[in-house]
């Protein structure tokens, strides 16, 4: 969709994404001519529609580094979703605030920072925390939100069987042989 | 008054160079792989997840690298029967790594990922009317699969897809002009007009259809070492494409897919000849290069 401001005949440019508001989006389009300010403001179903093309929404912050602050698209949609399980909303706004699936994976409920390392075995005891590198990290923030919960509760187990409280990149790589991948 | 193609970009978002950027990503990371091959049908219910296995197995013995994308989110199957469900994934580098099946097949399956008590669901804004937005959320989601798991260097990609004509035709539209299809069908004429219509609906495209495999094409009976018809005998029409091969209905073979047991541990049966003789005529539709590696 591109904005055209009529009396300047000059495309108009995004300025801001305003936070969201109900699943709708306000975006707001200056004419660079006149300085002519407007907002769209997308009803829940276009935003679903344009959320669903998988990219980000808000000014180019390569090309507009001095922009107001804009906020991602997965933004409003994480807090437009239907209130009833504040669980799942707890963790849909801390770290699989963007993951899809954060209603529906029961695993996704120990991959909390919050939980790393504290997920509850069958026999019911607590089991040890396992701390993760920043190295380790970083690998598996590369990687997709749907995966990630199962991938920490995974190798935090992994690690756990192999007597070490520490997952490293030393550790991750130790798994991919040992499962042959 | 300026026409909307007479406006360079679109005022800064850059929807539609984000969307190009993640197909030139997909487009890389599937570099390595020689060949994408598509099973489908349009019909449901015919056997394209358990021919999918299947043949993937029989190629893999041949010596080939393998990988399958259970494409059908909604259904997926695969994980089951891999024997890949609960797998763990392991972060790369930069990718995720694949579980493999016991004879190296890497799988992706939402079955690994979702319990079969639960379905596919999605964050919304807007509450109800996913009939407006769900495929491009799951074509989304298909391209960030690709783009972001280590395929590496594969001799054979197989997506098993969905059932449904018309999302067939999507995939060839989501994936790669490159990508091959291959059709399954059953020996039932309302089956066949289906398929048959996924044929005319890909045809218009630029993708190859390399034939269509009559799946449950009769059964066999272990009492009898014989196949024995297992729909009403009909005169199939011209599918105006190649037969790469019959497969019969093995009901044993069927509990052990569902067991996750793979072919190349089971005995030789006539189903097991039959699917190696559809591997063949599958490599042989493709190019010359697809000979097993020395």
């Amino acid at each position: 969709m591109k904005f055209l401001c009529v009396p300047c005949d000059s495309p108009m440019k995004l300025q801001t994404l305003a936070p969201p508001d109900g699943g709708s989006l306000s975006v707001v389009y200056s004419c660079p001519e006149c300085g002519y300010e407007m907002a769209m403001l997308t009803n829940p179903f276009e935003t679903q529609l344009v959320t669903s093309l998988g990219v980000r929404i808000g000014p180019d912050t390569n090309a507009n580094a001095s922009s107001v602050a804009s906020a991602s698209v997965d933004e409003p949609v994480a807090n437009a979703r239907p209130s009833g399980d504040e669980k799942i909303e707890k963790n849909a706004s801390t770290s699989s605030g963007q993951c899809p699936f954060a209603a529906m994976i029961p695993a996704m409920q120990q991959g909390t920072p919050e939980s790393a390392g504290h997920a509850t075995p069958a026999n019911g005891e607590e089991p040890l925390p396992v701390r993760w590198t920043s190295g380790a990290e970083t690998r598996l923030a590369n990687i997709p939100e749907f995966v990630r919960p199962m991938a920490r509760t995974g190798i935090e187990r992994f690690a756990r069987e192999r007597g070490s409280l520490e997952v490293d990149e030393k550790i991750l790589d130790e798994a991919k042989d040992f499962f042959g991948m | 008054m300026k026409g909307y193609h007479d406006i360079v970009g679109d005022g800064g978002s850059r929807v539609l160079e984000q969307v190009a950027e993640k197909q030139s990503r997909i487009t890389k990371g599937l570099a390595k792989v020689r060949q994408l091959v598509a099973v489908g049908s349009g019909k449901g219910g015919v056997g394209k997840s358990t021919l999918t296995l299947h043949l993937a197995g029989a190629l893999r013995a041949r010596g080939l690298r393998v990988a399958i994308l259970d494409a059908d989110f909604n259904g997926p199957s695969q994980a089951r029967m891999a024997g890949v469900e609960g797998a763990l994934f392991v972060p790369g580098s930069r990718k995720v790594a694949l579980p493999r099946t016991k004879n190296g097949i890497a799988v992706f399956s939402m079955g690994s990922l979702i319990p079969e008590s639960e379905a596919l669901e999605f964050e919304s804004a807007a509450q109800g009317e996913s009939h407006t937005w769900r495929a491009t959320k799951e074509f989304a989601l298909l391209g960030e699969i690709l783009e972001s798991f280590e395929w590496g260097a594969l001799d054979l990609l197989m997506f098993d897809l969905p059932p449904g004509a018309e999302r067939t035709v999507q995939f060839a539209d989501f994936l790669e002009p490159r990508t091959s299809f291959v059709l399954v069908t059953i020996p039932s004429e309302v089956a066949r007009g289906v398929v048959a219509r996924s044929v005319a609906a890909l045809s218009k495209g630029p993708n190859r259809l390399l034939g269509y495999v009559e799946n449950m094409s009769g059964y066999y009976c272990r009492d009898c070492n014989a196949i024995k018809p297992l729909f009403v005998s009909t005169e199939p029409p011209a599918m105006e494409i190649p037969c790469l091969g019959t497969v019969p209905f093995d009901p044993e073979l069927a509990q052990h897919c569902d067991r996750g047991t793979s072919l190349a541990e089971l005995p030789e049966t006539p189903v097991g000849r039959a699917l190696e003789h559809v591997a063949q005529q599958l490599l042989n539709s493709l190019e010359p290069t697809m000979e097993p590696p020395r």
